[in-house]
């Protein structure tokens, strides 16, 4: 029996998948629980696996089209059997219809990672940098200006394109502005094309690549443009981020230009806490100094509810619990796992929480639902030999902690000069909400409880 | 002390036309020389055995020559007068370098040239030391063959340099080392009518070869000069007394009246004192030059064989101008990139660019097209009929990247091949271009219509990239 493949839903905020590339291909057989193919959503690259077992009879949706959630994007059945007919969707699919994403349909296909937690959470505010998709609170209806039509005449596009140039700087003076080859010749000439010192290889290697070979220099190539200038030209033509990346670009951009960011540092006495953890490691514990910050971070958001809240101005949520966004330095980008409910949880909870978290971001196997909702995040950079820095704050959120490295250094203690281990936390908060009092007190509380000892005693 | 712009160490083919340039230059020049001007190649590499093979070539052609209609039955060889003929050709082009050199005002110095500091050299003679200044030092002092120690001393055993000095050639001939001074010289003896035996340690005969290109000489030296050739083998034993010289490969017993030892060339670097000048060679014993041509040390220059590239007389006269020109103005020029090769094997071979295999190898998606000499009008008329001429191409610009060709006059024939690569022309410029009727060169043409799918003589193969 014949059945359709389709995009499957990923997270709550997820209307639309990029189908990164089949691993199957026409006429692969096919087994329960093989990868079909890979999808990228804005959080993720994310595996999804077949929930049935036949032959990959037809692929429907080309590698590198985005999709809304639930289109058919192939068929699995048997060798032979008829497929219905489905017109391939729109390669270019930008805006999702909302209608079209009714869930009412189980999707054949499931996602590798786990989904045990995909019931909706109804209080989940947005809070991954490279991810969130919360409504704008005023939201502006968005214009598409209209492309200006560009006219070209096949002869002259077959000029431009020999020639190795890019015509749409081109005035043309065919009907309704049209580009005619005489338009192309006169504007090779008026560029002194002719006097262009190219080699043939070159020309062909810049006409199959879309180089404009008129903006290129030949100074290298002893006045010469050749393949090596024409492959430097190659390799710095702009290329599209992963849509990742590009999540990543608009939303820290958007949180650093609305966000009045500020910024304050303290520097934390780490020698009894690494003394403490290393006897604790001696005895079998597998606490990180990472733990008992995490630790004294959920603590201190109880005490100080604003620094664990979100304005867009003029109104506050509160929230009432602390879910502590951990960001994680990826090949491909940041992502920002979360401990819910962090100030529940105890030390041995933490640790199990962020190891679990960090090994799947690592692996690239976090669901999208494990990266949104957070409440405060902690960017800890220790291990990359710091001394200090300031984070973005994630959007959604009021502050972020930057955590740097532990470091050897002569502080006064006592009126004595002494090697301590010290370690500088920065605090960016939203102003718009947090004062610098409050920041000042928030940074401190969190330092106190690092420095003091007791109270690790009693909770480790 | 006197004191030069420039002084070149070694007067062979990069040394003396990096002298003479660096004169018209402007510069003070003083070139050091321990033995002849023009070094290996001209008196006991390049020229010598070309003037030889020349004499060999046209013998072998007589005696193949009934089917062109002559009458060569009674021809023979008197291989001292070859020799003698070969060093009235190296005195004659000895002469004109010192003439060049004297007329573009460049001092040569007679000795062994050593560092004495980065900026003084001394030059070592029977009659005396000379110590001479020098602002920029271009060295250029070659390489010398290599006589492992398991070669016994003996008469009978010979490197390239004493092969030439013979004055009469063997009835039996063991050639050590399969590579290109090794191919040539059995390819000679071959061609005089010598018993010849090839010993190659490694699996082919010149390795480097493009594999069409290998296959084809292989066939030809085997089968066309008789030419015995024992590969992934090394000759062990080796013995040699007044009757013969006798060794044994692959369990087989060997035996000749000379044993021609090519297993490569070393460096000459041991009396230059390089430490006195702040250098180093490296672990094999070549100096290490940048792009430019230049040492570790900023104003001493290092071109040809003893930097380890390409060991080969065109390619240190390329380096040697280019230095030059580098130490004597304010333009810096890298050396070219792309070398020729050429053999004077029995077919020639010429060779530049990248081969299908090393082409394949850097995972480049490529297009080969390959014309037969035998089906040119010309190569028919002169009797020559055998090899072929071989483009590599990028399957998407057409961009010609190698060049091999095998048969008559090859060697000759590369030279269009390597300005149309180094010019970056596509197949279809070449096919384009109007060749002369009737030459060998029009095979260039046939070639890349074929690599283009569109030949007029040969028929086209569909299945092809």
């Amino acid at each position: 029996m014949v059945r359709p493949i389709t995009m499957p839903k990923l997270g709550q905020s997820e209307e639309v998948g990029t189908l990164v590339r089949w691993r199957k291909k026409v006429g692969d057989p096919v087994a329960k629980g093989d990868i079909l193919f890979e999808i990228e959503t804005d959080k993720a690259l994310l595996e999804v696996e077949s929930f049935f077992e036949g032959t990959l009879l037809k692929t429907v949706v080309q590698e590198g089209s985005t999709v809304p959630i639930n289109t058919t994007v192939g068929f699995v059945g048997d060798p032979g059997e008829a497929i219905p007919e489905v017109a391939a969707p729109s390669p270019e699919f930008r805006k999702p219809n909302p209608v079209a994403t009714s869930t009412e349909v189980p999707s054949p296909a499931a996602l590798s990672p786990s989904r045990g937690t995909a019931e909706a959470r109804l209080e989940r505010p947005a809070a991954h940098i490279g991810a969130v998709r919360e409504p704008p609170l005023h939201p502006t209806p968005s214009v598409m200006a209209a492309p200006e039509v560009f006219r070209i005449s096949p002869r002259a596009a077959k000029l431009a394109r020999e020639s190795a140039i890019n015509p749409t700087s081109i005035v043309g003076t065919g009907p309704f502005g049209r580009i005619v080859e005489r338009d192309v010749r006169k504007y090779l000439e008026s560029k002194g094309y002719d006097r262009l010192r190219i080699t043939p290889a070159a020309k062909r290697l810049a006409a199959k690549e879309n180089i404009d070979v008129l903006t290129l220099d030949g100074q290298n190539g002893q006045g010469r443009i050749t393949v090596a200038v024409v492959e430097r030209a190659i390799a710095e033509k702009p290329q599209p981020m992963s849509r990742m990346r590009q999540t990543i670009a608009s939303r820290l951009t958007e949180s650093f230009t609305t966000t009045p960011h500020f910024f304050v540092t303290v520097a934390v006495d780490m020698t009894e806490l690494v003394n403490f953890r290393s006897e604790l490691k001696a005895q079998g514990a597998p606490y990180t100094v990472t733990d008992f910050i995490q630790k004294a971070v959920a603590l201190s958001l109880v005490e100080f509810p604003v620094v664990n809240s979100t304005t867009d101005g003029k109104n506050v949520r509160w929230h009432s619990r602390v879910h502590l966004g951990l960001a994680v330095n990826l090949e491909q980008g940041l992502v920002v796992p979360v401990i819910r409910d962090a100030e529940e949880l105890s030390l041995a909870e933490l640790h199990d929480a962020a190891t679990e978290l960090i090994a799947k971001a690592r692996a690239g196997r976090l669901t999208p639902d494990e990266m949104g909702g957070s409440t405060f995040t902690i960017s800890n950079m220790g291990m990359l030999d710091i001394e200090n820095f300031t984070a973005i704050i994630n959007p959604g959120e009021s502050a972020i902690l930057a955590v740097s490295s532990t470091l050897k250094q002569p502080v006064v203690k006592d009126d004595q000069i002494v090697v301590r281990d010290i370690m500088k936390m920065t605090l960016s908060s939203d102003h718009r909400i947090i004062d610098g009092a409050t920041a000042a007190r928030f940074a401190n509380a969190i330092k106190q409880k690092l420095e003091e000892i007791s109270l690790w005693k009693r909770l480790a | 002390m006197e004191t030069f712009g420039v002084v070149v160490i070694g007067a062979g083919p990069g040394g003396y036309p990096a002298a003479i340039r660096a004169a018209q230059l402007g510069a003070s020049v003083a070139l050091v020389e321990r033995e002849y001007l023009g070094g290996t190649c001209l008196n006991y590499g390049c020229i010598p055995s070309k003037a030889l093979i020349h004499t060999s070539d046209l013998y072998a052609q007589m005696r193949s020559s009934a089917s062109l209609g002559l009458k060569t039955e009674s021809a023979s060889f008197d291989y001292s007068a070859m020799a003698e003929r070969k060093d009235q050709v190296v005195h004659n082009l000895r002469g004109g370098v010192k003439q060049l050199l004297a007329a573009n005002g460049v001092k040569v110095f007679e000795g062994t040239a050593s560092f004495e500091s980065r900026k003084r050299i001394v030059v070592n003679s029977s009659s005396g030391n000379a110590a001479i200044g020098a602002e920029k030092t271009i060295i250029a002092t070659g390489a010398t063959s290599s006589m492992p120690g398991f070669l016994p001393r003996h008469g009978r055993v010979v490197e390239s340099r004493a092969f030439l000095d013979l004055r009469s050639a063997p009835s039996r001939a063991l050639v050590l080392g399969g590579g290109v001074i090794g191919c040539e010289f059995a390819c000679m003896l071959a061609q005089l009518g010598v018993q010849v035996t090839i010993v190659e340690i490694l699996e082919d005969i010149v390795a480097f070869l493009d594999a069409d290109v290998r296959r084809e000489l292989r066939r030809q030296m085997e089968k066309t000069l008789g030419i015995r050739i024992l590969t992934g083998m090394s000759l062990e034993n080796i013995t040699a007394d007044e009757h013969a010289v006798r060794g044994a490969a692959g369990g087989e017993a060997l035996e000749a009246d000379l044993l021609l030892a090519a297993l490569g060339r070393k460096p000459v670097t041991q009396e230059l004192q390089l430490e006195n000048a702040g250098l180093r060679a490296n672990q094999h014993g070549f100096i290490e030059v940048d792009e430019y041509g230049v040492t570790q040390v900023s104003t001493i220059y290092a071109i040809g064989d003893v930097t380890g590239g390409p060991q080969l007389a065109h390619a240190a006269t390329s380096q040697g101008l280019v230095a030059a020109e580098n130490a004597c103005t304010r333009q810096r020029r890298k050396n070219e990139k792309l070398i020729p090769y050429c053999i004077f094997t029995s077919p020639e071979v010429g060779a530049v660019g990248l081969t299908e295999q090393e082409a394949l190898k850097q995972g480049r998606e490529i297009k080969t097209g390959k014309f037969n000499f035998g089906a040119l009008g010309k190569a028919q008329a002169i009797g020559h009929a055998s090899g072929f001429v071989k483009w590599i191409a990028d399957a998407q610009t057409e961009q010609l990247l190698g060049a091999q060709v095998i048969g008559f006059q090859a060697t000759d024939l590369i030279a269009e091949a390597t300005a149309a690569i180094r010019a970056e022309l596509t197949a279809t410029e070449l096919a384009q271009t109007i060749h002369c009727h009737p030459t060998l060169s029009e095979a260039w043409m046939e070639a890349a219509d074929v690599l283009l799918g569109e030949p007029i003589h040969t028929i086209a193969k569909r299945a092809r990239g």
